[in-house]
């Protein structure tokens, strides 16, 4: 493949596996984030080494700022960076760290196994609460949240993104889940 | 529906849970007569009482332990592992 061009085919795209499975839009929209840069760190050292950067971890199942990327604490040592509008500054973070000496924990490898799909639309609040079980009120779930629960009958990570919840989930999934949203839009509409 | 609180992530169905079994003595297979390691291997104990239970909750990959009342399936209560270590 020539330089330059995208080497990964995500599921959604032509060619990907769940290439031609509709996603919504209306009252429920679905989109498809996976191909946004996002870099996992799992494993011993993997929040000292983040904290060595200058990067804030807050406390697990919540979510931190630092220089436009979220950060998500899965767990004590399972670390995620999603930078939707900060590729640089995550392609730097990579970088240091593909060059830094053990300890370091290992890559989680979340850009390839997770989809990242982002859930809008008016008929949201009925829709996520057809999809999960957790109550998701804004009184209960705060913008830091994070929930690692099942959404659409998988495991999946939600939290609150400015235009509704995103969920990460295992990539392999992503047509199950596009249809799940699918179905259960049917019903909110 | 069945819950169990997940010390890391709360209440939640416990469809999201797997079971991994009790809480086991770990044997030293070379100080152990071959009578009680092979028990220690192939038999399960199966007696009324509260059990120690690891279980693990799937979404988040979390790993933690949980008191059980074997007769009355009462989850008495769910802790971190490092607890355990604490106490021994």
């Amino acid at each position: 493949m020539a330089a330059g061009v995208a080497t990964r085919i995500y599921p959604f795209m032509p060619g990907g596996a769940a290439d031609g499975t509709r996603l919504v839009s209306g009252a429920v929209a679905l989109s498809d984030l996976t191909d946004k840069p996002r870099f996992g760190l799992k494993g011993g050292g993997s929040a000292a080494w983040l904290a060595a950067q200058g990067i804030p971890l807050p406390p697990v199942n919540r979510i931190g700022e630092h220089r436009g990327m979220r950060i998500l604490r899965l767990g004590n040592e399972d670390i995620l960076l999603l930078a939707e509008d900060a590729a640089e500054t995550l392609a730097d973070v990579k970088a240091i760290w593909q060059a830094a000496p053990a300890p370091k924990g290992y890559s989680s490898w979340r850009e390839e196994g997770w989809a990242w799909m982002r859930l809008s639309g008016p008929r949201l609040a009925e829709a996520m609460c057809s999809l999960c079980a957790l109550d998701l009120r804004p009184q209960k779930f705060g913008t830091d949240d994070i929930a690692q629960t099942r959404v659409g009958h998988i495991e999946a990570v939600t939290f609150r993104s400015p235009a509704g919840f995103d969920i990460l989930f295992d990539i392999t999934a992503s047509a199950y889940f596009a249809r799940a949203v699918a179905a259960v839009a049917g019903h909110a509409a | 529906m069945k819950l169990l609180t997940c010390p890391m992530n709360g209440p939640r169905n416990i469809d999201e849970f797997q079971s991994f079994g009790p809480v086991r003595a770990k044997l030293d297979p070379n100080a152990t007569a071959d009578r009680d390691w092979s028990r220690h291997l192939f038999r399960a104990e199966n007696r009324k009482g509260i059990l120690v239970e690891w279980w693990r909750h799937v979404p988040s990959n979390y790993f933690f332990l949980a008191e059980r009342d074997l007769v009355t399936n009462e989850i008495i209560r769910t802790f971190d592992a490092s607890q355990l270590r604490d106490r021994a």
